[in-house]
């Protein structure tokens, strides 16, 4: 499956990226090139290194092995100085929102202007909050403090602070995890909306199989540190692997049933089928 | 055998020195990005927000510390030296070992259970719920943003809430001594001035920067690297306590060694007598 991708192939470009802790592989030689304007869906199992591979992608973790571009410049190398300024060209909304809890919504939202420009003009600054609320739908909650917040909408300032210094790229890690079908329906059309208003490139983790078919202009899925899928909704769905097909219809397989009725706790690397007949 | 039994050893020296070296880097950091700080106004804020939460709130704490220890001391050593018939000279001893040793350390202590479970309980709870990666996604260095203005205001203050502890030790020792344990308050003050030298002062405040700076780095660096969870959390902060506490003496004896070096050397006379 190995192909090669050039560093020019899209926006964002990872080449036989590996990345190890201590001894463990959790990437091993993942080749990818994102498209502009598109939005990717990066589905697999918890654990699979899906956000090590996005944090990758914004120089947040660096390559054991392996080389990630952005617009055809090489980032994993730069320090971080020279990051700040790659960086404020994406937006990061992160699992668990990663709201700053001692600042209000509104102070959140203008973090990333104060850190970056000299602002002169406050009323334009309200009215930029005003309007990146208006977006996720949280206008009125300027002087609210994180706490104060459900789940979702934490989600969805964060998703507005994602977006305060208008990026080219956003990378979503799980928007729809632990929200009700309802709510996280409401994050897809807002992934969806700001692709289409902004023409924004989207990149979004997750292991929401109908999320990805909605938002996904192309889905690929990891397993075990490599791609094992990678091409639009119906190649998805018509995939013939059948890790894939047990991963987009949420089936355990034989393995893990068998030794979940042998009342065992160990899962399929440990057994195989044959061993219970 | 022989190699199973060597294995755990060179794994765990491996990890020391890895750990050795991350922390050092996190301390080149942020001195670099403290430094750096100083210099931009635009950083100011922050600064004093920080001085305020670690400096002005920790000055009771020290205070009580400070009067304490000095109160203790004149009790504890009365005896003694009325015995040999020295009571009146009861001050030099309380003065110096406050000035000196106890008022320092003591208030670098307090400050390290104080400020830097603070410190790390905030910056852990922050790393595990990726607020300090969401700082670093959007441009903003996170060692500059949150740990030099940290640094700084424990660097800057540490020396000053040691002046108070070493008030608060000096009176509460002139209050036992010369209230409850009865020795004339003139003679206390004359022993005391003619043997307390500024030089022991200034050390116990100079003392006082390297100790902030310790408490500082250590807490931040254990927030920064703290894992996963209420525990981790947890654990971080007992660890950066047991780790500023250790700093803490260990410096405190190398500036010892230093400084005695440097008195005889320029005072050679006064340190013989
Ligand atoms: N900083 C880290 N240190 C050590 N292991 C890590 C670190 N970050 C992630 N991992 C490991 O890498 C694997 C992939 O993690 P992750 O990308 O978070 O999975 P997911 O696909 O659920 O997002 C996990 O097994 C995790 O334990
Ligand atoms: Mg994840």
């Amino acid at each position: 499956m190995a192909k090669y991708v050039d560093k020019d192939d899209g926006i964002i470009v990872v080449r036989n990226l590996v990345k190890m802790f201590d001894r463990r592989v959790v990437l091993e030689g993942i080749s990818l090139a994102l498209e502009k304007g598109k939005t990717t869906a990066i589905i697999g199992p918890s654990g699979c290194g899906k956000t090590v591979l996005m944090k990758h992608m914004i120089a947040l973790e660096r390559p054991t092995s392996g080389e990630v571009y952005f617009k055809g410049r090489r980032i994993d190398e730069l320090n971080e100085r020279q990051l700040a300024a790659i960086r404020t060209q994406y937006g990061f909304c992160f699992q668990k929102g990663a709201l700053f809890d001692s600042l209000t919504v509104y102070e959140n939202i203008i973090f990333p202007i104060v850190q970056h420009r000299k602002i002169t003009d406050w009323k334009a600054i309200d009215d930029l909050v005003k309007n990146k609320l208006a977006m996720v739908g949280m206008d009125g909650y300027q002087e609210h403090l994180p706490a104060s917040l459900s789940g979702g909408q934490q989600k969805r300032v964060a998703l507005a602070r994602a977006i305060a210094l208008n990026p080219e790229v956003i990378l979503y890690d799980e928007p729809t995890t632990g929200l009700d079908p309802i709510r996280s329906d409401i994050i897809n059309e807002l992934i969806l909306k700001l692709q289409r208003q902004l023409q924004i490139t989207s990149i979004v983790v997750t292991h929401d199989m109908r999320s990805a078919y909605k938002i996904g202009d192309r889905i690929i899925m990891l397993h075990d540190g490599k791609v094992i899928a990678d091409g639009d909704a119906d190649h998805i769905r018509n995939h013939p692997h059948s890790i894939v097909q047990q991963f987009v219809h949420g089936e355990v397989n034989e393995a893990d049933l068998a030794a979940l009725r042998l009342g065992g706790t160990k899962f399929e690397t440990q057994y195989l089928p044959e061993d219970f007949e | 055998m022989v190699y199973s039994m060597i294995e755990p050893v060179g794994e765990k020296t491996i990890e020391r020195i890895g750990n050795l070296g991350r922390f050092s880097r996190f301390f080149a950091r942020a001195a670099q990005a403290s430094l750096v700080s100083c210099c931009s106004p635009r950083s100011y804020p922050g600064i004093w927000t920080q001085m305020h939460l670690i400096g002005v709130r920790s000055v009771p704490v020290v205070m009580i510390t400070g009067a304490f220890v000095g109160m203790v001391l004149a009790i504890q050593a009365y005896d003694q030296l009325a015995g040999m018939g020295l009571e009146e000279r009861l001050g030099v001893l309380i003065n110096i070992a406050v000035v000196k040793e106890l008022g320092p350390v003591l208030a670098a202590v307090m400050l390290a259970g104080r400020v830097g479970g603070a410190l790390t309980a905030e910056l852990g709870t922050m790393n595990v719920t990726e607020q300090i990666s969401a700082v670093q996604s959007m441009g903003t260095d996170p060692i500059k943003h949150l740990v030099a203005p940290r640094v700084l205001a424990c660097l800057v203050l540490t020396p000053f809430l040691i002046i108070y502890a070493d008030l608060l030790g000096i009176l509460g020792g002139y209050f036992v001594s010369v209230i409850q344990l009865k020795i004339n308050s003139r003679a206390y003050w004359d022993f005391s001035a003619q043997s307390v030298e500024l030089w022991d002062l200034n050390m116990g405040i100079v003392k006082g920067f390297f100790f902030g700076g310790a408490i500082a780095v250590i807490s931040c660096y254990k927030g920064f690297t703290c894992r996963e969870g209420a525990q981790g959390v947890g654990q971080a902060c007992t660890e950066a306590f047991v780790g500023s506490f250790i700093s803490i003496l260990a410096l405190n004896f190398i500036f010892a060694v230093v400084m005695k070096a440097i008195y005889s050397t320029f005072w050679p006379i006064q340190s013989l007598l």
